[in-house]
């Protein structure tokens, strides 16, 4: 049974719409991340969901019960904000005890559960300290103590690793995945950075224009994006697109010709709208490679713009003759210097959209 | 609600006594006998009134010399304490503040006595300069001086931290570009101090102009002056607020000193319009 | 940027540093002589003080103290023989009230002021923010009526309520309160914190700084009013340091300079004794007043 579950769910403020019509199910013990550019209505979801902001319309229910009117405190829920939100003037311990002591818990019991907290989060010797004496990295710690102390039923994250520098980031996005393996509680974060939801989310939520665009787990997500923007979104560097006519339509498969393609060639795909004269196709640079002869089955001459040489591949991006770009991954070999070259594309990487860059899949 | 204490209170003794304030400034009361309306009766006979006459050019002499003054001196002090770096620094500004932390009836009351005849601090000073005792207290032709002296000497300190921390507040760089520019000392205060500073000045001396009209405590404490008689010899130090507590306290007609405090408001709002329309028209330039 | 400035442009050679010289040994001078000037009226009262009664200044200038024990035994007169102490006590606990009151009531409107919303928010600021701008004149006459028609003149409340609505406070700790980031509000709401809990709990400890200051700034107007108590409480068993000091100093006090500049120099005291300790926070007051205002 879905713990948490939003339904119908819209938000506007004066005439601007930041959610429209939100609907999702998340099962007890989820990793969930909405992911989505700023502005895409995410935090304000999450906010939601915490109590901080009024749900306009709709419903969230929290193990079944709804509770649009029920007071954040009570919901049950606990969260750890972007600037950590530390008391400055209480140490570690009271920020971690804080809630507990307005709960009126016994001092011995508070004691007891900052202590366990601070166990899992390595915290017991910072405990004294101010937020103002801590890391970057410890603050973050205490912050999610201080949530894991009121043992929520749901942890909302409103981006939590944005202020910490790289390196620190990739620790503690395997510190956040530790203890979800630990706690086994719903976990939903929020971050506007790909990288970061695909490695953390068992499910992840792609939102964009106040609408979700697409969810489902992060790999499912990233072979088939349900539209262009999810397509782009997701993975790094960027999907390539680019127009293509469709020439022919057959039963088992259809004839397009890519802009700037020295020819056309033939897609599998079956239950084709033949009424669609124009498409577009995607196709992730892992499937465009170098040709080394111009014959084979779709290549594109193109120049040479820009080249970024990582090491293990190397990604050219290239224009092509109508000004599109389309970038080359090469893996292995290194970039040798010259202008002029030919991409070649694998066509089992391609996938389809239409003009409004709703995806068009092939029926099975 | 918790602003609910703060409003009450503000209301009781802040609103209602201006609301009230105007009532009576319609009236002729004296707090014993009946009210009766005299429609504008207080307001003419205020602006008719010799003393009033006396005040207010007495304030305009006074306001005329202290805020120009007064804020020449703090900025020059504070420029001073800003020259310094560190120890020396902290010393004299907190030097040159000591005067501000004097509550006013004190500073005025030390002053009495530096100003005393014959055997005053001041008069010895001059003495040793084989000049005379003046009574500058007593002579009508120092008397707006002595005060203005005081005045300048109580609150230069306080304007001097604003313009400190104003001075404060400019980024190193403009400085350090102005030197490669080739600026001296004197353009870097004309070109850079200054106009970065406008918005503290405008304060200071807004400021400065609303309370130089409201002189009170110090002359009247100068001149020694009680209910049944201030302002000092031929009331050369009578100030209009002194003017209004004196026809309040002193005389008991509370309807005219009332109808004086709104004249004097409009005044102060008057000026304070004033300046807010230059500042306009400064940055309009 | 002017002309001047641009047509400066060709000159960087000036930006050497100049050695000690004239400049830097009239600056010295200069602010020496005003140090002085600043700080001897202050220096003199404590000199006269301290110094054996009877030779005249003009004899003795009183550049120094000269007697301590004279110093101490006048102030023991003061203290003993006239009705100094009680004035003391009544300054004080007027101006402890003060600022308690002031703190209390300003903090807990400048709480709601600052982080939240409520009906009528804009208005109410903007009125109160007007009344920065009326001057103590219009207000004094009537709110002296007021307080008489209440039955408080020569009593503590009559002294201390009128004054409690400071908006200056209000203005000053609003402004610091702003600084709380939502996010800590928030996070202590959804730690469970009541309306209230969130006032006791994270904005007052949070605005330590500012009530401290406002407290020290209220002390300094309390102590220092001289207006508000001599008219509103006008009997010798509510004399604040103020009026007593007044009566020293009036023209038909039988006083001796010596007893007056003692009666002075004890009612300077506790203003010089906080400005010493609390300079900072002083000065920090006073420049954010004016910075923001």
């Amino acid at each position: 049974m879905a713990q948490l579950e939003i339904t119908n769910v819209s938000k506007s403020y004066g005439a601007v719409n930041v959610l429209k019509n939100i609907n999702l199910e998340i099962s007890s013990g989820e990793f969930v991340v909405f992911v989505g550019p700023s502005g895409c209505g995410k935090s304000t979801l999450l906010r939601m969901i915490s109590g901080l902001e009024d749900i306009g319309t709709g419903q969230i229910r929290l193990n079944g019960q709804v509770v649009n009117a029920v007071d954040p405190a009570r919901r049950g829920v606990a969260m750890v904000f972007q600037s950590y939100a530390l008391y400055p003037h209480m140490t570690a311990f009271e920020n971690m005890a804080f809630s507990l002591m307005i709960a009126k818990e016994k001092k011995a019991r508070i004691k007891e559960k900052v202590e366990r907290a601070a166990n899992i989060l390595r915290l017991e010797h910072l405990l004294q300290r101010r937020p103002g004496e801590l890391s970057g990295g410890q603050k973050q710690r205490v912050a999610i103590g201080r949530a894991i102390v009121r043992e929520p039923k749901v942890f909302l994250f409103d981006e939590p690793l944005s202020n910490l520098d790289t390196e620190l980031r990739v620790q503690m996005r395997a510190e956040l995945i530790q203890l979800h393996d630990k706690l086994k509680t719903t976990m939903i974060y929020v971050t506007h950075d790909q990288v970061e939801a695909m490695t953390l989310a068992d499910k992840m939520v792609v939102m964009h224009g106040g609408v979700i665009q697409q969810c489902g787990r992060p790999l499912d997500l990233y072979d088939d994006p349900a539209n262009k923007f999810v397509a782009g979104f997701i993975g790094s560097p960027r999907m390539n697109f680019m127009d293509a006519d469709v020439a022919r339509v057959e039963s088992d498969h259809i004839t397009l010709a890519v802009t700037g393609a020295l020819k056309q060639f033939d897609l599998p795909f079956r239950g084709f709208d033949s009424s669609l004269r124009k498409v577009q196709v995607g196709i992730r640079t892992e499937y465009v490679g170098l040709s080394e002869d111009a014959d084979s089955a779709v290549s594109l001459p193109a120049t040479v713009a820009f080249v970024e040489e990582l090491g293990d591949v190397t990604y050219m991006h290239t224009d092509l003759p109508n000004g599109e770009r389309l970038v080359v991954r090469s893996n292995g070999g290194r970039y040798r210097g010259g202008k002029e070259c030919v991409a070649q594309l694998d066509t089992t990487g391609i996938l389809l959209f239409d003009e409004a860059g709703e995806r068009i899949r092939s029926a099975s | 609600m918790m602003v609910f204490p703060f409003m009450l209170l503000f209301a009781v003794f802040f609103l209602y006594p201006i609301a009230s304030g105007l009532f009576y400034s319609f009236h002729d009361w004296n707090a014993t006998t009946s009210t009766r309306f005299v429609g504008l009766g207080n307001y003419q006979r205020i602006l008719a009134s010799r003393d009033f006459e006396k005040a207010m050019w007495n304030l305009g002499k006074y306001i005329a010399i202290t805020v120009p003054l007064g804020i020449s001196v703090a900025f020059g002090l504070a420029l001073l304490v800003n020259s310094f770096k560190g120890f020396w620094s902290n010393i004299f500004r907190s030097a040159f503040f000591l005067p501000v932390v004097l509550p006013a009836f004190l500073a005025a009351t030390v002053w009495r006595w530096i100003y005393t005849p014959n055997f005053g601090l001041l008069n010895m000073i001059l003495g040793w300069f084989g000049m005379g005792s003046i009574n500058f207290l007593n002579d009508t032709g120092t008397m707006l001086y002595a005060a203005i002296a005081v005045d300048v000497w109580v609150s230069a300190g306080f304007n001097m931290v604003i313009i400190l921390a104003g001075l404060k507040n400019i980024p190193k760089d403009y400085y350090e570009a102005a030197r490669l520019d080739g600026a001296s000392r004197l353009q870097q205060v004309r070109y850079i101090t200054i106009p970065m500073l406008y918005p503290v000045l405008f304060f200071v001396t807004t400021y400065g102009f609303i309370s130089a009209l409201q002189v009170f405590d110090v002359p009247w404490l100068l001149t020694g002056s009680s209910f049944a008689s201030y302002g000092g010899r031929q009331g050369a130090l009578l100030f209009p607020v002194m003017d209004m507590m004196g026809r309040g306290f002193g005389s008991l007609r509370f309807g005219q000193a009332a109808a004086y405090g709104f004249i004097l408001t409009a005044i102060i709002m008057l000026f304070t319009a004033a300046m807010f329309a230059l500042r306009r028209k400064g940055y309009d330039r | 940027m002017t002309a001047e400035a641009i047509t400066a442009y060709s000159n960087p050679a000036r930006a050497v540093a100049l050695p000690f010289s004239g400049w830097a040994l009239l600056k010295w001078i200069t602010a020496a002589c005003i140090a002085i000037v600043a700080v001897f009226p202050i220096w003199w009262m404590v000199n006269v003080v301290f110094a054996e009664p009877g030779t005249p200044v003009s004899l003795n200038p009183r550049l120094y103290p000269t007697s301590f024990s004279a110093g101490i035994s006048k102030i023991l007169m003061i203290m003993q023989e006239t009705d100094y102490m009680k004035a003391y006590y009544v300054s004080v606990a007027y101006s402890l009230l003060t600022i308690a009151g002031v703190l209390i009531i300003g903090s807990m409107a400048a709480f709601e002021f600052a982080l939240f919303e409520f009906p009528g928010k804009r208005i109410l600021f903007a009125t109160v923010m007007l009344s920065l701008m009326v001057p103590t004149a219009v207000t004094i006459i009537p709110t002296y009526l007021l307080t008489a028609s209440l039955g408080w003149l020569n009593t503590m409340q009559g002294l201390v309520v009128p004054g409690l609505a400071s908006a200056f406070g209000l203005f000053m700790l609003i402004q610091f309160m702003k600084t709380i980031p939502r996010d800590m509000i928030e996070a202590a709401r959804l730690d469970g914190a009541s309306h209230f809990q969130l006032y006791r709990y994270i904005a007052l400890p949070l605005s330590k700084n500012a009530l401290v200051t406002l407290a020290i700034l209220t002390f300094m107007k309390t102590w220092g009013n001289f207006m508000w108590p001599l008219i509103v409480a006008p009997s010798p068993e509510l004399y604040t340091v103020g009026q007593v000091v007044g009566l020293f100093n009036s023209p038909y006090s039988h006083q001796t300079v010596d007893i007056v500049m003692t009666a002075n120099l004890l009612a300077a005291l506790p203003p010089l004794l906080f400005f010493l300790i609390f300079q900072r926070k002083i000065v920090e007051g006073i420049a954010m007043s004016g910075s923001k205002g």
